[in-house]
């Protein structure tokens, strides 16, 4: 008998929601980590959302993910962006009261009659029989379990670098945990390094305000959770400056300091969010770059500096700060640093997240080489209803890409794998205008309900929309246009019609508005989207059983054969997107399946 | 059905009387197994090798001098091991030949298999693979130069020179849909210049199409008129001139007969069609419907006429009958029974032919309805995105992404990571 059904190694993004999924089904589940203190603490940015991420957050929340409650529970601004590109790329985001946020994620957990939490450091796994089968700690405690959920973010073998400073560190001042990383590298996990890195907090009264442009953000707030209609959160602004020629040539004249360029740092870092130096390196001929500079929360002076993120040397980043309007007298009170740590290759892992080197052992989180709160809190929710389903002893739940971004995260990270640390775009996915984070309850929320995270009340939350949907579109098109011979729906069909110039409509809510909209608007698209969508799930659909033998099928090459034997796909459609596998050696493999379901 | 490494055979000329003839092996071990049977050694330290031998059947008995081109694995056109066997082409030298191969335990291969192979292999790609089945089809030298052509890759390179511009079109407007107006502040500009030269390019390679066709699959030309006009007269008059009959039969209704004659390098169908009067009986208006039918799949219509005007237009030649009793008249005239003026009317026939076709010297040549179909889908995808206003960049980059994906299938890949390594390493990004 073991101690616990489920151990969730980790308090962050990704453990929250892990250890609530698996609680939450009923399995008595222990979170461990370093810090009580610092469950979902946000390392970087004081946001969470935007583009596609914001969809990730809504996916969450209708998978019945805990994610979009926090935000919703403590932004203290709200905007929708790319309003004016096409709903299929726009998604909201929201500035994050840091330390509420973090408070709110421990008190969910605690409320939780499952879930138990305690402080201890994992240093080793118990193994038995190629089973996972608990964990060791650095007190030297020993707790057993069924299944392990893995999320160590940037902390397992952490390294903080700060000009010639380097310290083991997760965060600054928080202790990496030492040990596990070497003992996974031992049992054959392929095991790497990545780097990230966050900018400076400044004291809010060492900025000159009338230097900065001010950015308010949208004036209604909207929940990104899809259980309520509406939230009511104070407001603060966020401000706009820029870098300059001055600031540009201190970083030059500086860079040997820097840990990256002098070669300490040997992880790969993410090209989308750079340092300010990578920048000033890489693009010379610009001669500015935006930072924005944003509150960390009601009740603290810390200001964030969204795009200085930096691992020069304190007192150069003093320098260079200060030649930027509006941080001519900056304070600093927690420098800019990198942070280097251990991940694991993510193409070891199935597409429900569990390891293929270590059975009932799931990972999730910046473990599996990303990037991001939202990236993180996705993993965290799929690896913990994946943990869930085998302690029921139940098939594991596999999201498509053609379903979320969710999906799509996961078949890059475990088909693709990834070389730097690795963050969604709305470009990742091929069929983003199903994706839109307004349709994620009508995506997943079956799937979330099969899984036996969504409660009843969701549930008929759910069918009420859909039904007021159904209800609203036989109502246009039953009703003539009253300034043009032809139905409302047809009239909505114009570009230049909004359905919120319709009278008649003002019973529904503007979530079920905004959805007919989109849906009439965008039917022609949509359709041809769909099109393509089940010619990929005839793929989908051939499924390549786990033993399958490669060495079987006469011709393929055996660059392929390798990395097929390597990633093991479970159907013809993963196959056909494994990087560099020959188109010849997927038609191959096709037939091969085919000819043996003849048999 | 199709194998690989599983030795086969196939004899690549055809089976009649020749100089020479060439049989093709590919497959495992196929040297060390023909071995035995030829006199000389069959060298393999070169990856190409010839060697000139006796090639004997089972018994030791000898079955003709035989040359045989020899291609280690990796180095044929199938990547398999391969052997190019040129004989003497009697027929009895090439059926013992055959006989001893299947002796062996060599398999005669399935049409287009070695072609497979190759594409299986690796060695080309769907448009190559194309291609080469052109050549083995084609019905002209015309037709085979175009395939040849295509065969080094022009249309790939051509291919993947629009899938380029399209990239990195999709990557400048992706950015604008990966980060928020408040990190790119300025407006997607559509690429009007890039688009219309793709635009154009597309429809001049789509227009290739019936100029390729014509080459590979022939031209239709019927002859009509009214009732003894002097159709037939005409009809035979052109076989007993043109010399290169390929076949002659009985129209598949009593209504018009067809053959086959090459004019310069067009291969063409001749018909005769029976006249289009007034039906009288039910079988008559039948075959009357169908003689229209043909005229409106024609190429060129030769009308000819006895005394009545002239009805010319693009698509058809009007052409006097008997101009050995009333002379030569208008443009065209022919007598039956001299031959007078029949090389006048084939040589513009000719010419009427390869004009209708625009063949542009700046575009590869497509020749399969296949290529022609995704070519002309992903037309229709830009020349909706240059000619609708007001869509959303969401939108726009559907019908891009549409447009690119049509031409990756029409080459046989598909990926769309390229998109976003061009994205990072042109543009500044990121907070």
């Amino acid at each position: 008998m073991s101690d616990f059904e489920a151990i969730v190694i980790g308090g962050g993004h990704a453990g929250i929601e892990a250890s609530l999924a698996l609680s939450r089904e009923g399995f008595k589940t222990l979170l461990i980590t370093q810090n009580i203190e610092a469950i979902g603490r946000m390392s970087c940015n004081p946001s969470i959302g935007g583009l596609a991420k914001g969809n990730l957050v809504r996916e969450i929340d209708a998978l019945g993910g805990e994610m979009a409650h926090l935000i919703d529970a403590s932004m203290i601004q709200y905007r929708i962006l790319n309003r004016s590109r096409g709903p299929a790329v726009q998604a909201p985001r929201a500035q994050a009261d840091k330390a509420l946020y973090s408070s709110i994620a421990r008190k969910t957990l605690e409320s939780e009659r499952n879930l138990r939490i305690f402080m201890d450091t994992v240093v080793d796994l118990l193994i038995e029989d190629g089973l996972v089968r608990g964990v060791v700690t650095e007190r030297g405690n020993r707790i057993s379990s069924d299944v392990v959920v893995l999320t160590t973010g940037t902390f397992m073998e952490g390294r903080i670098f700060i000009g010639e400073y380097d310290g083991e560190y997760g965060r600054l001042g928080e202790r990496a945990a030492i040990g596990l990383g070497t003992k996974l590298r031992e049992y054959g996990f392929n095991v790497g390094r990545m780097k990230t890195g966050t900018p400076c907090r400044v004291n809010r009264d060492s900025i000159d305000f009338d230097e900065l442009e001010e950015e308010s953000g949208d004036e209604t707030l909207q929940p990104f959770s899809f259980d309520y209609d509406s939230v009511y959160r104070p407001h603060l602004s966020c401000y706009i400056t820029y870098t300059n020629e001055d600031t540009h040539r201190i970083i030059r004249e500086n860079i040997k300091y820097s840990p990256l360029y002098g070669g300490k740092i040997v992880g790969r870092g993410p090209r989308y969010c750079p340092s300010i130096e990578d920048k000033v390196i890489r693009f010379p001929e610009r001669p500015r770059h935006q930072i924005f500079v944003e509150p960390e929360g009601l009740y603290t002076n810390e200001m964030y500096l969204n795009g200085l993120s930096s691992s020069l040397p304190e007192r150069v980043q003093i320098e260079f700060m200060r030649t930027i309007p509006g941080l001519r007298h900056v304070e600093v009170v927690r420098p800019a640093y990198a942070v280097e740590y251990d991940y694991l290759d993510p193409l070891d892992l199935y597409p429900t997240l569990e390891s293929k080197i270590l059975k009932n052992l799931f990972i999730a989180g910046q473990t599996n080489g990303t990037s991001g709160y939202e990236e993180a809190a996705s993993q965290g929710l799929v690896a913990g209803i994946n943990a869930a389903q085998r302690l029921k002893g139940a098939e594991g739940i596999v999201l498509g890409r053609t379903d979320s971004y969710i999906g799509v995260l996961i078949d890059d990270l475990t088909l693709k794998g990834t070389k730097e640390p690795y963050r969604m775009f709305t470009s990742r996915a091929e069929y983003r205008l199903k994706l839109r984070d307004g349709s994620a309850d009508q995506r997943l929320t079956p799937i979330g309900r099969r899984a036996g995270l969504v409660g009843d009340e969701k549930y008929e939350r759910l069918l009420d929309k859909l039904s007021k949907i159904d209800e609203m579109k036989d109502y246009l098109k039953r009703n003539r246009s009253k300034t043009q011979n032809k139905s409302l729906y047809d009239e909505l069909k114009e570009p230049d019609v909004s359905i919120f110039s319709f009278d008649s409509l003002q019973s529904y809510s503007n979530e079920v508005k905004r959805e007919v909209e989109l849906e009439v608007k965008y039917e022609g698209y949509l359709k041809r989207q769909e099109i393509d969508i089940e010619r990929v799930k005839r793929d989908e659909s051939v499924k390549i059983d786990s033993d399958f033998d490669y060495d079987k099928v006469d011709g393929l090459s055996s660059e392929s054969r390798e990395k097929l034997k390597m990633v093991r796909p479970m159907t013809l459609g993963e196959a056909s997107r494994i990087s560099g596998l020959r188109v010849s050696d997927i038609a191959l493999l096709q037939m091969a399946l085919r000819g043996k379901r003849h048999d | 059905m199709y194998s690989l490494g599983e030795p086969v055979y196939a004899l690549a000329t055809p089976f009649s009387p020749s100089a020479l003839a060439l049989i093709r092996i590919s497959g495992e071990s196929v040297i060390d197994r023909l071995s035995p049977y030829f006199s000389s050694s069959l060298d393999k330290k070169e990856s190409v090798g010839v060697s000139f031998g006796l090639l004997k059947d089972d018994g030791g008995s000898k079955i003709d001098e035989a040359v045989a081109i020899i291609y280690k694995k990796g180095h044929g056109y199938t990547l398999e091991e391969a052997i190019e066997l040129i004989i003497h082409g009697s027929l009895p030298s090439i059926k013992r030949a055959l006989i001893l191969l299947s002796k062996i335990g060599f398999r005669e291969a399935e049409r287009g298999e070695f072609t497979y192979r190759a594409f299986m292999n690796g060695r080309i790609d769907l448009t190559q693979a194309e291609a080469v089945e052109e050549i083995v089809k084609s019905k002209s030298m015309r037709a085979e130069m175009d395939a040849l052509e295509r065969l080094e890759g022009s249309l790939k390179r051509e291919l993947n020179g629009i899938k380029e511009t399209l990239i990195d079109i999709i990557a400048s407007l992706e950015v604008y849909l990966d980060y928020g107006e408040d990190e790119v502040i300025d407006d997607w500009v559509f690429p009007e210049d890039r688009v219309g030269s793709i635009i154009s390019r597309l429809k001049a390679m789509i227009a290739t199409y019936s100029s390729s066709h014509l080459y590979s699959d022939g031209a239709i030309v019927v002859i009509s008129g009214r009732v003894n006009a002097g159709k037939s007269s005409l009809f035979n008059a052109i076989l007993r001139e043109n010399r290169s009959i390929v076949s002659e039969e009985e129209g598949t209704t009593r209504d018009y007969i067809e053959t086959e004659i090459l004019l310069g390098d067009i291969p063409v169908r001749l018909f005769d069609t029976a006249g289009l009067r007034e039906a009288e009986g039910k079988a008559e208006s039948e075959g009357i419907r169908r003689s229209k039918e043909l005229i409106d799949k024609a190429n060129l219509v030769i009308e000819v006429i006895d005394s009545e005007e002239e009805r010319e237009d693009e698509k058809t030649l009007c052409v006097h009958s008997k101009s050995d009793i009333y002379g030569s008249r208008g443009s065209f005239s022919f007598s039956s029974v001299t031959g007078d003026g029949l090389g006048e009317i084939l040589s513009e026939v000719e010419k009427r032919l390869s004009s209708s076709v625009s063949i542009s010297d700046s575009v590869p040549k497509i020749d399969s309805q296949r290529q022609k179909d995704a070519l002309e889908s992903a037309l229709g995808d830009l020349v909706y995105v240059s000619e609708s206003r007001g869509l959303s960049y969401d939108i726009i980059a559907l019908y891009f992404q549409s447009a690119l994906e049509k031409l990756r299938i029409l080459t046989g890949e598909a990926t769309s990571e390229d998109i976003l390594s061009r994205l990072f390493s042109s543009f500044c990004l990121g907070k």
